[in-house]
């Protein structure tokens, strides 16, 4: 018998294994078939790959999403302009060197400073300087009372004037309207200062644990509908201390490209790889997933795998205005084993039927979601951050944190607003304040977005998200509108190069439960005008001019889904 | 009437200096920018019409007095020329 014969019936006989599927009528293997993983009925939308097929999400929102780039003309000249911006403050800097304190005796050393950022700050940043770092001198509610200055020298020095103007404020990040010192959360606060002092004075591990912080940890555990939660004295600290603790070198972590500096600052802390995609884009971020699990480590023996794989992403981006897609991400984490970290910093409270975040806003399972993050500074009008997951999951970090080791213990009087704040979300007060707050800004949001888009100038973002990024490209027409808004009492936000793209100079609202719509039927109406006189009615999309009724917006009903 | 146009230019202008960022420098850049501007506006139009339109002159004329430099003043084609 020749080798070629050989090989024919070998071949002849596991032609019908070679794609792997097996004889139909053999009912013992097709028995295998079914216990050993290989289910093929039960994928759903192609998301599963596991054992036990995944629930399917309850419902799930449709995100529309804004986006309309500037026009080609636009974008030319925003370049242009910056660059006769830069000329004339290099040369301004030539012809007249700034006043400022010069390091004497150091001969051969480099600069201490980067010299670009010191350039930047004194002679693109200073001209404009009056629009941002407003002193004020009152709550920051619905309405703001901003200390009014001059300056003699283009921006160098201020002086106060000695007057004060009363704004309505488009500022803060005061969604839900607690930031305020009348009211049962500040008497709660206060009264809890009688209780328990100032201060914890020492860590959460030292001594600096109340009463109070396992109170506001079980009930925020509840309020999430997970396990257990640990709640740390500052928010940008909770990111960047807990991330270290979770992740080391060996790891990857996918984070999207418009997250937070202090996810930024914790994974660099922690040393693991960063690989970085485009801002909310799913097919992206599963672009990315798939070559970190096709390649593996890559300064390892080929194909070593990563330790694991974490996605970061957040909850409402602050400067872009979006929603992050969670229903997708989830189902990718669960697709490719990821783990998933939520930085609801911004979402928590503002978003969803009970306030409960994107999570809540998606119908999403909290507990798909391995590690929840969020902070108390916005919604809640107090200060500090929480984590919550799974109760083995918030011992580990109890345990090993940096921030629940070496950081200071949240204040009580800053864990008992908190406290009460979410007693009025979950209606544990009797009333039905935080329902209508949580509905109040809802429909605030949707009135004003669609309001922005009759006007016709550009605003980024989902349509439910509550901060409005209008787009207005340059700094000129930041400063300008910042400093016509405020001539009709109207505090606003600029954001310009460096944090955001060069092209993308933007002012930002934030709407609030607070705000009636009086007070945005006046915002709007003054924004329209300047609008008009800036020039700052870039959108080309069409119109649909019909107005709008206030009361008639549908938030969290069956029918707005 | 005068207060009228007097308001139009004073707002194009004002929306020219957003656009070209010279609404936030001090005013002595303002006037350096526009003094640079124009010297090198009127440096490029004393090029073009001096150096650059000779010498467009000067490469284009075979297309129109078929080398003859003497006949530069009569605008005779060249195609007319050969076909006699």
């Amino acid at each position: 018998m020749s080798g070629a014969t050989l090989e024919a019936e070998l071949y002849e006989s596991s032609s019908k294994f070679l794609n792997g599927d097996v004889l139909a009528s053999d009912k013992e293997i097709q028995h295998l078939k079914k216990t050993n993983g290989y289910r093929q009925d039960k994928y759903l939308n192609g998301h599963t790959l596991g054992h036990k097929p995944v629930e399917r999400q309850k419902r799930t929102r449709e995100v529309k999403e804004h986006f309309e780039p500037p026009t080609l003309i636009v974008a030319i000249m925003t370049h242009i302009s910056f660059y006769i911006l830069m000329f004339l403050g290099y040369l301004s800097q030539m012809l007249f060197p700034p006043k400022v304190i010069k390091e004497t005796n150091r001969d051969g050393y480099r600069p201490m400073f980067d010299r670009f950022t010191a350039f930047y700050l004194r002679y693109v940043y200073r001209r404009i300087k009056d629009c941002w770092n407003y002193p004020i001198c009152s709550v920051p509610g619905s309405e703001v009372v901003l200390k009014e200055r001059v300056t003699n020298d283009n921006g160098w020095t201020f002086q106060f004037t000695g007057s004060k103007r009363k704004c309505l404020n488009l500022a803060s990040y005061n969604y839900l309207g607690f930031s305020e010192n009348t009211g049962p959360c500040s008497e709660h606060a206060i009264a809890s200062l009688y209780k328990y002092g100032v201060t914890t004075g020492g860590t959460r591990q030292q001594n600096g644990t109340c009463e109070i912080h396992r109170q506001l940890e079980r009930l925020m555990a509840e309020f999430l509908g997970v396990e257990d939660a640990i709640t740390f004295g500052m928010g940008f600290a909770t990111n960047a201390l807990n991330i270290p603790a979770l992740i080391a070198p060996g790891c990857l972590v996918i984070s999207d490209e418009k997250n937070h500096a202090s996810l930024i600052v914790g994974i660099r802390l922690s040393g693991a790889t960063v690989k970085v995609f485009r801002h909310n884009n799913m097919k992206h971020l599963e672009k990315v997933l798939q070559e970190a699990i096709y390649y593996g480590q890559p300064k390892c023996a080929t194909h070593t795998p990563w330790k694991k794989i974490v996605i970061i992403v957040e909850g409402v981006y602050s400067m872009e205005g979006t929603i992050v897609h969670l229903p997708q991400v989830i189902a990718l984490k669960k697709k490719y084993k990821a783990y998933l970290y939520l930085d609801e910093a911004h979402s928590i409270g503002a978003m969803g039927r009970r306030g409960g975040g994107v999570v809540d806003y998606f119908g999403c399972d909290p507990k798909d979601i391995d590690i929840l993050m969020g902070t108390f500074t916005k919604s809640f009008g107090s200060h500090g951050g929480y984590i919550a997951g799974t109760k083995e999951f918030i011992s580990y970090l109890r345990q090993h944190s940096f921030a629940s080791a070496h950081a200071w213990a949240m204040a009580p009087p800053l864990a008992a607003q908190i406290v009460s704040v979410l007693e009025t979300l979950m209606g544990r007060d009797g009333t039905d304040e935080g329902r209508r707050r949580i509905e109040q800004l809802a429909r605030n949001t949707r009135y004003v977005r669609l309001r922005l888009e009759q006007i016709g100038v550009i605003i980024h973002g989902c349509d439910d998200s509550p901060v409005v990024p209008i787009l207005v490209y340059l700094y000129s027409k930041i400063a300008a509108m910042v400093r016509i808004l405020i001539e009709h009492r109207i505090a606003t936000v600029g954001v310009g190069y460096p944090a955001t793209p060069l092209t993308q100079g933007r002012i930002r609202i934030c709407l609030s439960a607070a705000h009636t719509k009086e007070q945005l039927d006046y915002a709007l109406d003054v924004i329209e005008k300047v609008a008009d006189e800036l020039g700052l009615k870039y959108s080309r999309r069409p119109r649909d001019l019909t107005p709008i009724d206030y009361h008639k917006i549908k938030v969290y009903t069956e029918e707005s889904l | 009437m005068l207060q009228s146009i007097r308001n139009f230019i004073s707002y194009w202008y004002f929306r020219y200096l957003l656009v070209t960022e010279l609404y936030m420098v001090e005013k002595w850049e303002r006037t350096m920018f526009h003094i640079v501007l124009f010297i090198v506006l009127s440096v490029l139009y004393i090029f073009n019409t001096t150096i650059m339109l000779s010498l467009v002159k000067l490469l284009t004329s075979n297309l129109f007095h078929g080398g003859d430099t003497l006949q530069r003043d009569k605008l005779v084609p060249v195609m007319q020329n050969s076909e006699l």
